[in-house]
């Protein structure tokens, strides 16, 4: 099999993703009356990279062949989907259910930052626990809920950034902190899966060969066990941080883009005030 | 007093006396300013050390096959010329700047804790006398300023002089880490009424991103260098790959902490061009946000680009890629930078002053260091021209065409500050072209010699086509580039005496620090000028078209920080990084198999879990403490604090038995990279536990002399969070060692 003959016979038409995408749109459309804002775009963007996290050749290789496909695949579902379809969401404000209603007590974990980052930091630690990885690969129920929760805490630990309840958002600073934090967690994460001498996922170094790809993989992409879990590793380490790190940046934009009202401020008395004086030369 | 004087804040004024006079005061001085001048005077000496070493290079290097130097000698002239450049020149320089100017610059009297600053200064010469010292005792390290192991173990490097180059590292860490945290602890926490985050000054943004870096990334040069001691004294193999430890393992961690180092030695440079450039060109920074977003960018991106050091070394395919591709990123913040700062002079009233012309050769010579930068990312070009001559012309435009230019920019900005007096700018114009002609002679030249493959580090070469010209070239260059530094110490002893008075501000600046007289008064301001805009001496002196205002009316940031508080977590955090780097060494040499006693032979989770649950106790206890005092109820204070300390007590004598057990099995920390890695976290470990025990003592003998009554706690609460930290760290130490082996 080549290249090009694998990507284009192994997608996966999922009819599960099928619907929730195609709800997803028709839902969120009506909403917005069918008319395009700029908002949709992320939504637009995240529905489009779940679909092809789920059913692109992505998924065919993280299922049993690639450990790297298999890292990609829970890197989109953790932190690019849950931010994007966060930003799609319209500002609101805290609804009342959830400031002083039967929510309330729900809403005290969302406020919470340490929460959400162990939800989001932790679940990237415990998804690569040795024994938990191989269950995931080897077992269809283990893995769907894989998926729901690597999403379910990739909008948990996205929530107090990019919350649509404004009010509730983490101070710019602190946001940082919390972003910088994370990026450090799956550093040392990604750094000990690159350098790893042992196998983090051991299920993917005799791969069942159902589609007939393994000699395609190994001999025409290169891609040995050991380098693919140095790959795994690598994604984890590098392109993970840079996603928190445009969080930061986003964040610091937010904080200088921030305008209270700007009034003026009577003259002061400071006594020794400073005249012009002739340049120096 | 109109109601407006409530935005000028008064300073009360401390008594002045004996405490200012003589040189005894100098020695006992803790005023930040002083402190800021005896840096930069020491700094000064140890850079003409530098230079004369650097010279004595290019003699040797200026004729081919020249016997001037032996090889021996011309490697300790590069290993020192090397570390003093780094670790007593640059690093100090700016450190120093940053003391003198912080302070001045965001409306304070002082720096947050003055005595550990006179500390962190003590150190430089301590550590800067200890590396000198290996001459006297059998030869200066000549093992690069990198130390690669395992050339700098004792099998290879026999001598001392590593040994008191590791000593001197250490003491010289501790001084940067020390300083750093004292600058974010007072900028974080001392600024003016009025003075935002968001209106600082960028010197003083940067310094801040700055002392972020240094308290991230030295702990992981000290790690290793703790574990080069050890093997170099204590027989381990951390670094001998003959007995199964790992060369490439130092490589890591020396770039770890090395190229955040890069980053470290240029930051506070582009602080001081974002203060120099729009002053003379009498424009506000063009983008300031995107100037300061672009120095976060780059101390974020800093730590993920380490490893294109070591492309050659092998690191197999994927990790090239990577690190390609980060390497190149950071070249768009710092394309930032130069745009914002170009554009700032673009249609600029430009006064070219000598501190002016030196801020314009920065900006040129720093873009092709940049550029040649960039060069290093692409792997293939890497593995060509790493090691030679290319990769030294490369730096030293970063470093001296860069860093140097910008801080001879900033000493001829700020001199008239600090002493009062001008700098002659008829001097000053000759030192500038004599810097600019020899730098540029002694550094451009070598890009071609390295093309031309001639290697870095030899101390001669075969006579080649063209080497021995442009050898001859680069070390005119290097001494006219030497006359200049003496042209800069005679204007700097002459206007000392006769220099014209420099009056509060000179240059018309707008920053705090011109604010007050020149040389400031012991307490620095008298008053503070109301502060609402990034230039508030613009707005007082053009009260009819001040600046808008920044971020609202506001005149805080919304959040009040302790400066104790931020003092200890700083601290903490770079005391996380020492663990770190300690436990990922632990993992790493753990994870095979290896001959000789195993973690699963030797330890027994349930026994060190017994004595865990002690130390886990002891937390609870110490916050109790806390809450009691906090109550009033200082005998129930008294009571948790001493079960605290017996708690600690209890764990250490259970960390000594489980030692007892080990060494009575023969083994020793030099038996194999098990005991050693588990010797040196634990003991580390344990070494902080001694250290929280005796602070508690501390505490105990201070609460019972009555002194936490009038309800001071700051004291017991940092000592409280030391404690909470120390236990925390165990815990993931006992899991990375102890609970591993139940799974």
């Amino acid at each position: 099999m080549t290249t090009r003959q694998f990507l284009i016979s192994a997608w996966n038409w999922n009819p599960w993703v099928i619907t929730i995408c195609t709800a997803t749109i028709l839902i969120c459309g009506a909403r917005n009356k069918f008319r395009f804002a700029r908002k949709s775009a992320w939504l637009l963007a995240g529905i489009i990279i779940f679909f092809l996290t789920l059913a692109s050749p992505i998924d065919a290789l993280a299922d049993g062949y690639l450990f790297s496909a298999h890292m990609l695949q829970h890197l989109l579902l953790l932190l690019i989907i849950p931010p994007l379809i966060l930003l799609s969401l319209p500002s609101a404000p805290v609804p009342i259910s959830f400031q002083n209603g039967q929510w309330k007590r729900f809403n005290w974990i969302l406020r919470h930052p340490a929460a959400n980052w162990f939800l989001g930091i932790g679940g990237m630690w415990l998804w690569h626990a040795p024994l938990l990885c191989n269950a995931a690969v080897s077992n269809a129920w283990i893995h769907r809920l894989q998926y729901v929760s690597l999403l379910l805490m990739g909008f948990a630990f996205w929530w107090p950034i990019l919350t649509p309840w404004s009010k509730q958002r983490i101070a710019p600073l602190a946001g940082m902190i919390y972003l910088f934090t994370a990026c450090l967690g799956c550093t040392v994460l990604g750094i000990i899966i690159t350098f790893a001498p042992v196998e983090v996922c051991s299920i993917y170094l005799h791969p069942m060969d159902r589609l007939d790809i393994l000699p395609l993989i190994q001999n025409q992409w290169g891609l040995t066990p050991a380098k693919d879990q140095q790959l795994g590793g690598l994604l984890m380490w590098v392109p993970a941080c840079l996603i928190y790190f445009c969080g930061i940046l986003g964040l610091f934009a937010r904080w200088h883009g921030e305008t209270s009202n700007t009034a003026i401020i009577p003259e002061s008395t400071f006594t020794k005030a400073i005249k012009e004086q002739p340049h120096v030369r | 007093m109109s109601k407006a004087a409530a935005f000028s804040t008064a300073i009360e004024t401390p008594p002045l006396g004996s405490a200012y006079q003589g040189l005894y005061s100098w020695v006992a001085t803790v005023d930040h300013k002083r402190i800021g001048i005896l840096y930069l005077l020491t700094t000064l000496v140890f850079f003409v050390m530098g230079g004369i070493e650097a010279l004595l290079m290019r003699i040797q290097l200026a004729r081919p096959n020249s016997t001037f130097l032996s090889p021996d000698a011309f490697g300790q002239l590069f290993t020192m010329h090397g570390t003093t450049m780094i670790f007593l020149v640059v690093m100090p320089t700016l450190i120093g700047l940053a003391n003198y100017l912080v302070p001045l610059m965001i409306g304070a009297r002082d720096m947050a804790f003055p005595r550990l600053n006179a500390l962190s200064f003590w150190l430089l010469p301590c550590g800067g006398l200890l590396l000198h010292f290996s001459l006297l005792a059998g030869g200066a390290p000549a093992v690069g300023w990198f130390s690669y192991a395992p050339l700098s173990e004792t099998s290879y490097a026999t001598n001392s002089g590593v040994d008191y180059w590791t000593l001197s590292l250490l003491i010289l860490g501790v001084g940067s880490v020390a300083a750093s945290i004292n600058l974010i602890a007072t900028i974080l926490t001392q600024r003016a009424p009025g003075l935002t985050i968001r209106r600082l000054p960028l010197f003083v943004w940067m310094i801040l991103v700055n002392s972020f870096l240094v308290i991230l990334a030295l702990p992981a040069l000290n790690a290793a260098i703790v574990m080069l001691f050890i093997d170099r004294h204590l027989g381990t193999h951390f670094f001998a790959p003959a007995n199964g430890g790992s060369a490439v393992l130092w490589q890591h961690f020396f770039w770890a902490f090395g190229h955040p180092e890069v980053y470290i030695m240029a930051l506070p440079a582009f602080g001081i061009i974002s203060e120099v450039v729009p002053v003379f060109a009498r424009r506000p920074i063009f983008g300031y946000e995107f100037v300061a977003a672009s120095t976060v960018a780059i101390a974020l991106l800093s730590f993920g680009v380490w490893a294109h050091h070591m492309f050659a070394v092998g690191l197999g395919h994927p990790m090239d890629l990577f690190f390609a591709a980060t390497s190149m990123m950071i070249a768009v913040p710092t394309g930032i930078k130069v745009f914002a700062w170009s554009a700032t002079l673009w249609g600029g009233a430009i006064r070219l002053t000598t501190s002016m012309l030196f801020a314009v050769a920065f900006l040129i010579q720093f873009t092709i260091g940049g550029l040649s930068g960039i060069t290093f990312a692409v792997v293939p070009i890497d593995w060509q021209v790493t090691g030679t001559y290319y990769l030294v012309a490369h730096f030293h435009y970063v470093l001296f065409g860069g860093t140097f230019f910008a801080v001879f920019a900033g000493l001829y900005y700020w001199f008239p500050k600090i002493t009062g007096r001008m700098l002659s700018e008829r001097l000053g114009k000759l030192n500038f072209w004599m810097a600019l002609i020899g730098f540029n002679t002694a550094f451009f030249v070598q890009h071609f010699l390295g093309l031309m493959g001639m290697a870095r580090r030899v101390y001669t070469y075969p006579d080649l086509p063209g080497w021995a010209l442009l050898n001859m070239i680069s070390t005119i260059g290097a001494f006219l580039l030497g006359a200049s530094v003496l042209v800069l110490l005679w204007n700097i002893i002459t206007s000392l005496r006769h220099g014209k008075p420099a009056g509060d501000n000179p240059w018309n600046a707008w920053t705090l620090e011109w604010a007050t007289t020149s040389p400031p008064p012991a307490q620095n301001f008298d008053r503070v000028p109301p502060i609402r805009s990034r230039r508030p001496l613009w707005d007082l002196a053009h009260s009819e078209n001040p600046d808008p205002i920044v971020g609202g009316i506001a005149s805080s940031d919304g959040f009040a920080l302790e400066k104790n508080r931020v003092g200890i977590v700083s601290f903490l955090i770079t005391e996380s990084v020492f663990f770190l780097m300690l436990i990922l060494a632990y993992l790493f040499y753990n994870s095979h198999a290896m001959n000789g006693p195993t973690p699963t032979s030797m330890l027994n989770p349930h026994r060190t879990g017994i004595y865990t649950l002690c130390l886990l106790a002891s937390s609870l206890t110490i916050w109790l403490a806390e809450i009691k005092l906090r109550a009033g109820k200082s005998s129930a204070f008294r009571w948790f604090l001493a079960l605290t300390i017996l708690l600690g007590i209890v764990f250490i004598f259970g960390q000594g038995r489980e030692y007892l057990r080990i060494f009575h099995d023969g083994v020793l920390v030099n038996s194999n990279l098990f005991a050693t890695t588990f010797f040196t976290l634990t003991g580390f470990h344990g070494l902080h536990v001694f250290v929280g025990l005796i602070a508690l003592l501390i505490l105990m003998a201070l609460a019972f002399a009555g002194d936490f009554r009038q309800g001071r706690i700051e004291a017991v609460k940092t000592i409280g969070l030391y404690w909470h930290f120390v236990d925390v760290v165990w815990l993931v130490v006992f899991s990375v060692i102890y609970l591993r082996l139940l799974l």
